[in-house]
């Protein structure tokens, strides 16, 4: 009897440590509800580590990193941004084991039956669908910009437009466009605050004819400061003079600090060559064809100063006659050269009267007398060696090939050899559509 | 006979095989452009005398209308870009001088294009050597490229297989002179611009001073192309009241020349009168009157006019309406006149 206990006991203490072994069940079986009971007998905890601390306590955890861990360099890849809400996508009464549960997740009564609790096979999309969706979360999309609303580079403000200035009581700014020139994040240190940072934004805006204004303007937010510039840049219009309404009045040079600016009058259809700053400020004010050359820093709240002090200092052509009480003539080649009087002056000077060293080129008269050093090209390095020689008389050749071919398109409809007409075969090459050889082969 | 002769037998080749291609763009003119057909000046009646007729020219010059801004005006040379203007200063006396200057070219563009009778086809022998047949395969052109020698004096002759030797015809004599003088813009072969379809279209765009100028540009004036093309132009401007496109250019003047010379200037003259131009009016009947020894009894513009209508108009019922038209504006500007003459109290 008491051998056999101990076998007993011996078989227990087995399925204790190892319930996988497969002769133990054999022997087991008729000891099946005992045996439960032994296995069981440990002390069950509804309260553990897991189940104590709360969503947010937990996710804190792994993404923040203390104070100290933070200035010994830890966690540079953990961010808020990823938390995720678990709870997102999950229904009451629709779980893993895809089962109906009726008054929870199906209706009681459907029809004039009873619905009955039932397992359905499990779904596999259920869970790639959470997954994805917890993939998705704290990923924030940017709106993708049309290419005409985009600035300079990307999604940055620089170039942007951010549409006409506020009203103020009746006076609306319609036909206004203003334009971030810059944006950026400036600080300065506070008695109680310490570093504060705030955004800097500079704007222009303009009504496209030749009236526009400028300003800079500091918030805590980007969008407070854009719109704090743009409504004090609306304050502080100045008249701009065109040309024709469309270009500068006349070539100038313009200096601010260490910002030069050649800028040069352009006919229709030329466009804005320019310093991207100067670009925007122009697209605001209505030029349309200019050629502007910076020289020196080309710190953008210096360049937009500058060219618009060039601006306002310009002289329209009536008044350049009149400070040199000459006729100022237009020659253009499209006119045959014909004199066309752009202004005359009240009282014309004589040709006496004009002291032998007055500046009587127009051009250098608009920079003040400054001779602007345009540097002679150098020829490219390899223009001295043999090879490039060898080059040239290969390409000389096909010099005329382009008008050859244009010109016996035009004539014949194909490029075609010269002895066409005796080898009607020689013809150039052409492999025939796939497509059309399908269809002969079929039919 | 000091010429450099040169033969080309290469390029003569391919030179006669495409003359004796059948055109085929030519004959589809004649199917197509129905409504228009070519009108030259024949040869039974030369035009040439009256045309360079110098009060006949003045008088073309006059109905020109010239006006320097539009003879100036700015002109597609072809560059994606515009050139950039040169300002200068100038002094009254400059200004003066530039103007004079630019008038002076102004004039140079608005001469009027020669118009003459189409040429007569060549069929000169200069002589027959029996002896010489079969002794080349092709035939050979002769050109004495003498310097200094005026296109059309430049003796042109062409050896044929057969060993008989003539004259060039015009249109070997046309390309040879290409060839070897060439004039810029013209091309060897006339572009297809002025056949077929594509002719048409541009008349149908109203390009009549692109047309006109390109004609002249590669035709000669006695060229039968160059004034089938013209004619044909001419006419779809008389008939769709481009005459304002024309004005101030040089075309003009051989327009009129060719409406007063084919009496069909109805539709011009009630152009000038519906604009009030009676005076040039009065002038187109004096060109009308010149080239067809015509004369009027009166000597006032409008009554001029008005015999016209009576005698030789085509159009009668318009024209008289359009007089009728003038008349009243004139009334009615004069009441205006007196009435503000009375308001003003001067009366």
């Amino acid at each position: 009897m008491a051998g056999q206990m101990l076998n007993v006991s011996k078989t227990f203490q087995k399925l204790c440590i190892s319930s996988r072994c497969k002769l133990v069940a054999t022997i087991v079986n008729p000891f099946k509800e005992c045996d439960a009971q032994i296995i069981t007998s440990n002390s069950t905890r509804n309260a553990n580590f897991f189940s104590k601390p709360t969503a947010q306590h937990l996710w804190k955890g792994i993404t923040s990193v203390s104070n100290a861990g933070k200035k010994r360099g830890r966690g540079k890849n953990v961010s808020k941004s990823k938390i995720k809400d678990l709870n997102r996508g999950q229904v009451i009464g629709l779980g893993k084991a895809n089962i109906i549960w009726p008054g929870l997740s199906a209706p009681i009564i459907r029809g004039k039956e009873l619905v009955q609790q039932q397992q359905l096979p499990e779904d596999p999309e259920r869970e790639k669908k959470l997954s994805q969706l917890r993939d998705q979360m704290g990923i924030v999309k940017r709106q993708k910009l049309s290419p005409i609303e985009r600035g300079w580079s990307g999604h940055k403000m620089p170039g942007r437009s951010i549409g006409s200035p506020d009203p103020i009581g009746e006076d609306t700014f319609e036909g206004f466009d203003t334009k971030v020139l810059e944006l950026k994040t400036v600080f300065n240190m506070k008695g109680n605050l310490g570093r504060k940072r705030r955004q800097s934004a500079l704007v222009v805006t303009g009504n496209g004819n030749g009236l526009a204004g400028f300003a800079l303007a500091k918030g805590s937010d980007a969008r407070i400061a854009l719109r704090k510039a743009k409504n004090r840049s609306a304050q502080k219009l100045m008249h701009v003079k065109l040309f024709r309404n469309h270009t500068v009045c006349h070539d100038f040079f313009t200096q601010f600090d260490t910002t030069k600016i050649f800028v040069y009058q352009k006919p229709e259809g030329y466009g804005l060559i320019c310093h991207r700053a100067i670009k925007t400020i122009c697209e605001v004010i209505g030029i349309k064809n200019m050629y502007a050359k910076v020289e020196g820093s080309t710190n953008v709240n210096k360049i937009l100063k500058a060219f618009f002090l060039g601006l306002l200092k310009q002289k329209t052509p009536e008044e350049i006659a009149e400070e040199k009480k000459l006729h100022l003539v237009e020659l253009c080649k499209e006119n045959n050269y014909f004199p066309n009087v752009i202004a005359s002056p009240k009282e014309c000077r004589k040709p006496e009267e004009i002291p032998k060293d007055e500046v009587m080129d127009y051009k250098q008269y608009c920079f003040d007398g400054r001779v602007v050093l345009h540097k002679k090209k150098m020829p490219p390095f390899y223009s001295t060696y043999k090879s490039y020689q060898i080059y040239l008389k290969k390409q000389e050749k096909l010099k005329n090939q382009f008008k050859v071919k244009t010109n016996l398109i035009a004539e014949y409809g194909e490029i075609r050899s010269f002895m066409a007409d005796k080898y009607p075969e020689c013809t150039q090459y052409r492999r025939e559509k796939k497509s059309e050889e399908n269809e002969t082969e079929a039919s | 006979m000091a010429a450099l002769r040169h033969i080309s037998q290469s390029l003569l080749r391919n030179f006669l095989k495409t003359e004796i291609r059948p055109n085929p763009e030519t004959c589809s003119v004649c199917i197509r452009l129905l409504n228009y057909s070519s009108i030259d000046y024949d040869d039974k009646h030369d035009p040439s005398p009256k045309f360079f007729n110098k009060e006949v020219q003045s008088l073309l010059k006059d109905l020109t209308r010239i006006d320097l801004g539009k003879v100036n005006k700015r002109k597609r040379l072809g560059s994606d870009k515009l050139e950039e203007p040169v300002y200068q200063f100038m002094t009254d006396e400059e200004l003066q001088k530039a103007t004079e200057a630019a008038i002076k070219k102004s004039e140079e563009l608005l001469q009027i294009p020669p118009v003459v009778s189409v040429r007569k086809p060549i069929n000169r022998v200069l002589s027959e050597d029996p002896a010489l047949q079969g002794l080349e395969q092709s035939t050979m052109v002769f050109t004495d490229i003498t310097f200094g020698i005026r296109d059309s004096d430049r003796l042109i002759v062409v050896r044929e297989p057969s060993g008989i030797l003539k004259e060039a015809e015009w249109d070997v004599k046309n390309r040879m002179n290409q060839l070897y003088f060439p004039k810029e813009g013209r091309l060897l072969k006339p572009p297809k611009m002025f056949f077929g379809e594509y002719f048409e279209s541009l008349l149908e765009r109203k390009e009549y001073e692109f047309i006109l100028d390109r004609a002249c540009l590669q035709f000669e004036p006695n060229d039968p192309d160059y004034q089938r093309v013209t004619s044909i132009t001419y006419q779809h401007v008389n008939d769709k009241g481009g005459f304002e496109m024309l004005r101030s250019t040089r075309h003009f003047g051989a327009l009129v020349f060719f409406l007063a010379w084919h009496k069909n200037i109805d539709n011009l003259l009630l152009d000038l009168i519906e604009t009030s131009y009676i005076e040039e009016g009065s002038k187109l009947l004096d060109l009308y009157s010149k080239l067809h020894d015509v004369n009027f009894k009166s000597s006032n513009d409008l009554e001029k006019i008005e015999e016209y209508i009576k005698n030789f108009a085509k159009k009668k019922a318009g024209l008289e309406l359009g007089v009728q038209a003038y008349k009243d504006v004139l009334k009615q500007r004069q009441e205006l006149e007196e009435g503000i003459k009375v308001a003003h109290g001067l009366r």
